[in-house]
């Protein structure tokens, strides 16, 4: 009887347990999906971009940021992007000094899941202008925001707060045709925003599709 | 504790899943086959009559109901008709609830029929042959979605006499007659509030399951969230929060109840709660659920109301899980070291016929433990404890309990305090009078021992065997017993093995210490449950009781006094600190709002004197106070009677106003009191609070 083989059998036993805690824990974790009240302090993240940089709210500190969680296999996500709709929304806003975060939190091998040369090949292919894309392949940041949606959209304000969350527009339809007419919550708070009021929609209910988390 | 289950039923459940997984799809293939059908084969001028929109939807996918949840789309009908002809809205069947990861949808599985009522105009010309065309759009998901887009149509003649349609007319009539509809009887009512409670009259409400609320507006309640439905005499009541709506409780409320009748059929009638107080009768027990009702988890089962029938399958199955999981406790920490220790007390030189009989002896050892808590449990379930059981799981003490045994068990692993005690002593010294007693003993204390290890894992086996007749009850223990008692009974029996076994030594020690990481590690996660359960106090609570029970366990060997002296901390901080961890709220009598100064200055201005509380949660000396002076009822009616506001300015994170507010009175911390009498210049309190001396305080200045 060899030491190695006891080590072995302990090491085993010891890293089932370990596992199966762990794995308990992991499961767990999994499940709860928070929400932030609209008016609360945003949740800071720390995520890498598609450039590999770590993003995080802080540094955006005195600017308006939008987030936009996206999976671009999502036929609502498509009908904003198909018909430049997003993208002329994220340039008109970035134009204004505003920060405009894509946020992916579809799970490696869900539908809408991107590494980082993915995300950036999507952002070239979809002519798209955000301030950067967020990968969020754990999920962490969209469980903390409570996105549930694709797209579900968030704005915080240059304090950090959370002036709206929730639909794009008016029209939950995965139809191009329903564009027509669409109002946009987006453009509506923004030019609350602007002009010094309270966000007169500041929370929707989000359509799409469901975020594909882990 | 039921999130644990779930995790393990997971894992058990892994295999399943990927037999059951089907291969995707062909690309191009259609999700859903739509098609219209008339219930008339002929139509008659001027008459109404059904057609009906026919979904075929592939398994696995579903289309939505006009309110689709969380996410997704309700179908839609874009009509071209002749012209005179009148075609009415789709009418939805009862949905059913479909989660999808962290998600709740409304939809429909399989074949689904929407009934459409068409009316003929009164100059339609009997002879022709007229044709309507419907643009459909439906959203059809699995785990992802796809629009489909079809253009459907159907002929009909007009003729003098109108004739039902032989193959459709009766399948539309059943679709139309399952529809929701208003029922005779029907009430309900909605209340204000987060969560609002609605509550409804169902005269069948006591023969019904897995209930549940589906509103037509997408505005008024979270689809994922739960609703907790209730069942009382005369009806359900369910939650309703998380919307966006801000008029819940205050405008009517429209949207269907479905549940699952005695029969087994989805039913579903139409209702529209007014606002007003709850109806009475309508909230005694948790709302039954079935094994298989999909939202279960959402709604934290309660356990179901009458044992479910499994069929010779779903024993098997049952047995075999059991079987795999009394395998898995042999590796269970707390479990592996007992075994791997009686398993070199025996691999040390014992005959093999010997061994042989030692094996056969642990053997029955194990069943019988195993038996006598499955008696043991049916008893319990004949004395009509069964219903309290998943609860007891859920129970903050529960939590704590366990949290506190892992917690002693790693320090026991530890060696922070060796068992001296009578369990060990007298289960350790009938095992060690070798033979077959001992033996028999060894595989009893294994089990008895290796209780607190496996009690959350075996809850799984328990829960499902307590929801089955007694003679399945005994067969699934009997089943995780073999499980169990099956990896050292062979080795009994084939010495080769034992070679296998480790032989005793410092590894031993090493191995005990490492173990009790894994210890700790369940006992922290059991403090992050309790969090959701008791909240801060509650983990405060359990931790002070921790730390005494670390202090009584290390201490107690030193010798009596010692004993004493720990024992008395740790009876010390029970007293004060078991409140909260058996779910009883201390009761907040005197209400606070929180401080702001342009509150305190909008109260002064109505006249009317506010005393300022700043603390935090950190702050011992205002906690203290906040028990001995500020909680009192009496206190509370002298704060009622001279109309006096309580505010609070919570200290406990970073808060430049408060900050600003206590320089500004001189103070650079907490605990700060201050009384703002109706008319004159505000006091400072000092930071020690007596009850009487707040209550003369608020008194005197009036």
């Amino acid at each position: 009887m060899s030491i190695s083989r006891r080590n072995l059998l302990l090491g085993g036993a010891a890293l089932a347990a370990v596992g199966v805690l762990g794995g308990t824990l992991l499961l767990n974790g999994n499940e709860a999906l928070a929400s932030v009240e609209t008016g609360a302090q945003a949740p800071a993240f720390s995520v890498q971009d598609a450039s590999g940089a770590t993003r995080t709210l802080a540094e955006f500190s005195g600017r308006t940021v939008i987030l936009e969680w996206t999976n671009h296999g999502c036929p609502y996500v498509r009908k904003h992007y198909d018909s430049d709709t997003m993208q002329t929304l994220q340039r008109d806003t970035t134009a204004d000094g505003i920060v405009w975060l894509q946020v992916i939190s579809s799970a490696p091998g869900e539908q809408g899941h991107l590494d980082a040369a993915g995300a950036r090949a999507r952002v070239q292919t979809d002519n798209a202008a955000p301030t950067a894309t967020l990968l969020d392949p754990s999920g962490a940041m969209g469980r903390a925001y409570g996105a549930r949606t694709t797209p579900h959209m968030y704005i915080i304000n240059p304090q950090g707060v959370l002036v709206y969350q929730g639909a794009i527009d008016d029209q939950p339809s995965a139809r191009p045709a329903s564009l027509q007419g669409a109002n946009s919550y987006v453009r509506a708070a923004l030019a609350d925003l602007a002009a010094g009021r309270l966000v007169q929609t500041a929370e929707t209910v989000p359509y799409g599709c469901g975020v594909k988390y882990v | 504790m039921k999130r644990l289950l779930a995790a393990i039923a997971i894992l058990l459940g892994l295999a399943g899943s990927a037999l059951a997984q089907s291969s995707l799809p062909p690309a191009i293939e259609r999700n859903v086959e739509g098609s219209l059908h008339a219930a008339r084969a002929a139509i008659a001028p001027g008459e109404t009559f059904t057609i009906v929109l026919r979904q075929n939807i592939r398994e696995g996918w579903h289309t939505y109901w006009r309110n689709p949840g969380d996410s997704g789309e309700a179908t839609e009908l874009t009509w071209t008709t002749p012209p005179g002809y009148d075609v009415g809205a789709i009418q939805w069947p009862t949905p059913e609830a479909i989660p999808f990861a962290t998600l709740v949808n409304f939809g429909y599985h399989g074949e689904v029929l929407f009934p459409i009522e068409v009316t003929a105009p009164a100059n339609a010309r009997p002879g022709e042959q007229v044709t309507f065309t419907a643009e459909a759009y439906w959203l059809v998901c699995s785990d992802i979605c796809i629009p489909e887009e079809a253009t459907l149509t159907f002929t009909l003649p007009v003729a003098t006499q109108g004739r039902d349609d032989p193959q459709w007319a009766p399948r539309i009539a059943q679709a139309v007659a399952g529809l929701p509809r208003r029922e005779e009887g029907v009430e309900a009512r909605i209340t204000e509030g987060a969560p609002a409670r609605l509550s409804v009259v169902l005269p069948n409400a006591n023969s019904i399951r897995n209930v549940r609320f589906f509103p037509y507006s997408r505005d008024v309640l979270l689809a994922s969230g739960p609703q907790l439905p209730r069942v009382g005499e005369s009806g359900v009541s369910f939650d309703v929060a998380g919307g966006v709506a801000t008029d819940v409780g205050r405008a009517p409320l429209e949207g269907v109840v479905a549940y699952e009748a005695s029969d087994g059929r989805l039913r579903g009638v139409e209702i529209v709660a007014e606002p007003g107080d709850p109806i009475p009768g309508t909230d005694g027990a948790p709302a039954p659920m079935s094994s298989d009702y999909p939202l279960a988890e959402l709604e934290g089962a309660s356990a179901p109301a009458a044992p479910v029938s499994m069929d010779a399958l779903g024993i098997l199955i049952a047995l075999g899980l059991a079987f795999l999981g009394g395998l898995i406790l042999n590796i269970m920490p707390c479990v592996l070291p007992v075994l791997s220790v009686k398993a070199l007390s025996f691999a040390g030189g014992a005959h093999n016929g010997e061994a042989r009989r030692d094996g056969l002896f642990y053997f029955a050892g194990v069943m019988a433990t195993f038996m006598a808590l499955a008696v043991l449990l049916l008893v319990l379930r004949g004395a009509g404890e069964a219903v309290g059981w998943g609860f007891q799981l859920q129970a903050p003490w529960v939590t704590s309990a366990l949290a506190l045994l892992f917690f002693a068990i790693g320090l026991n692993l530890l060696g922070v305090f060796e068992i001296g005690g009578s369990l060990q002593n007298a289960g350790g010294s009938l095992a060690q009078r070798g033979g077959s007693a001992g033996s028999f003993f060894t595989g009893a204390l294994a089990v008895i021992a290796a209780t607190p290890c496996t009690a959350p894992f075996m809850a799984g086996a328990i829960g499902v065997a307590l929801t089955q007749s007694a003679a399945i009850t005994l067969l699934i223990f009997a089943a995780l017993a073999l499980g169990f008692a099956l990896p050292l009974t062979l080795l009994h029996f084939a010495p080769g093995l034992q070679r296998l076994i480790p032989k005793p030594g410092a590894w031993m020690d090493r191995a005990k210490h490492v173990l009790a990481f894994p210890m700790f590690a369940a006992a922290v996660w059991l403090a992050w449950v309790l969090a959701e359960q008791a909240g801060p106090m509650g983990v405060l609570s359990l931790l002070l009781i921790a730390t005494a029970l670390a202090f009584v366990l290390l201490t107690a060997r030193w010798g009596r006094a010692w004993l004493i002296a720990g024992a008395l901390v740790f009876v010390v901080t029970g007293v004060f600190t078991w409140r909260p961890l058996l779910g009883v709220q201390t009761e907040t009598v005197l209400a606070s709002e929180p401080w702001s100064a342009a509150r305190v200055a909008e109260l002064r201005a109505e006249g009317r004197p506010v005393f300022v509380n700043f603390t935090a949660a950190w702050c011992v000396t205002c906690k203290v106070n906040e028990l001995a002076a500020l909680s009192s009822p009496r206190l509370a009616q002298g704060f009622a009677e001279a109309n006096v506001a309580y505010l609070k300015g919570d200290w406990t994170n970073r808060d430049d106003e408060i900050a600003a507010a206590l320089a500004e009175h001189g103070r650079a911390g907490v605990p700060l009191y201050l009384y703002y009498p109706s008319n004159g210049e505000p006091q400072v309190l000092p930071q020690v609070l007596t009850e009487a001396l707040v209550l003369e305080t608020i008194a005197g200045a009036q």
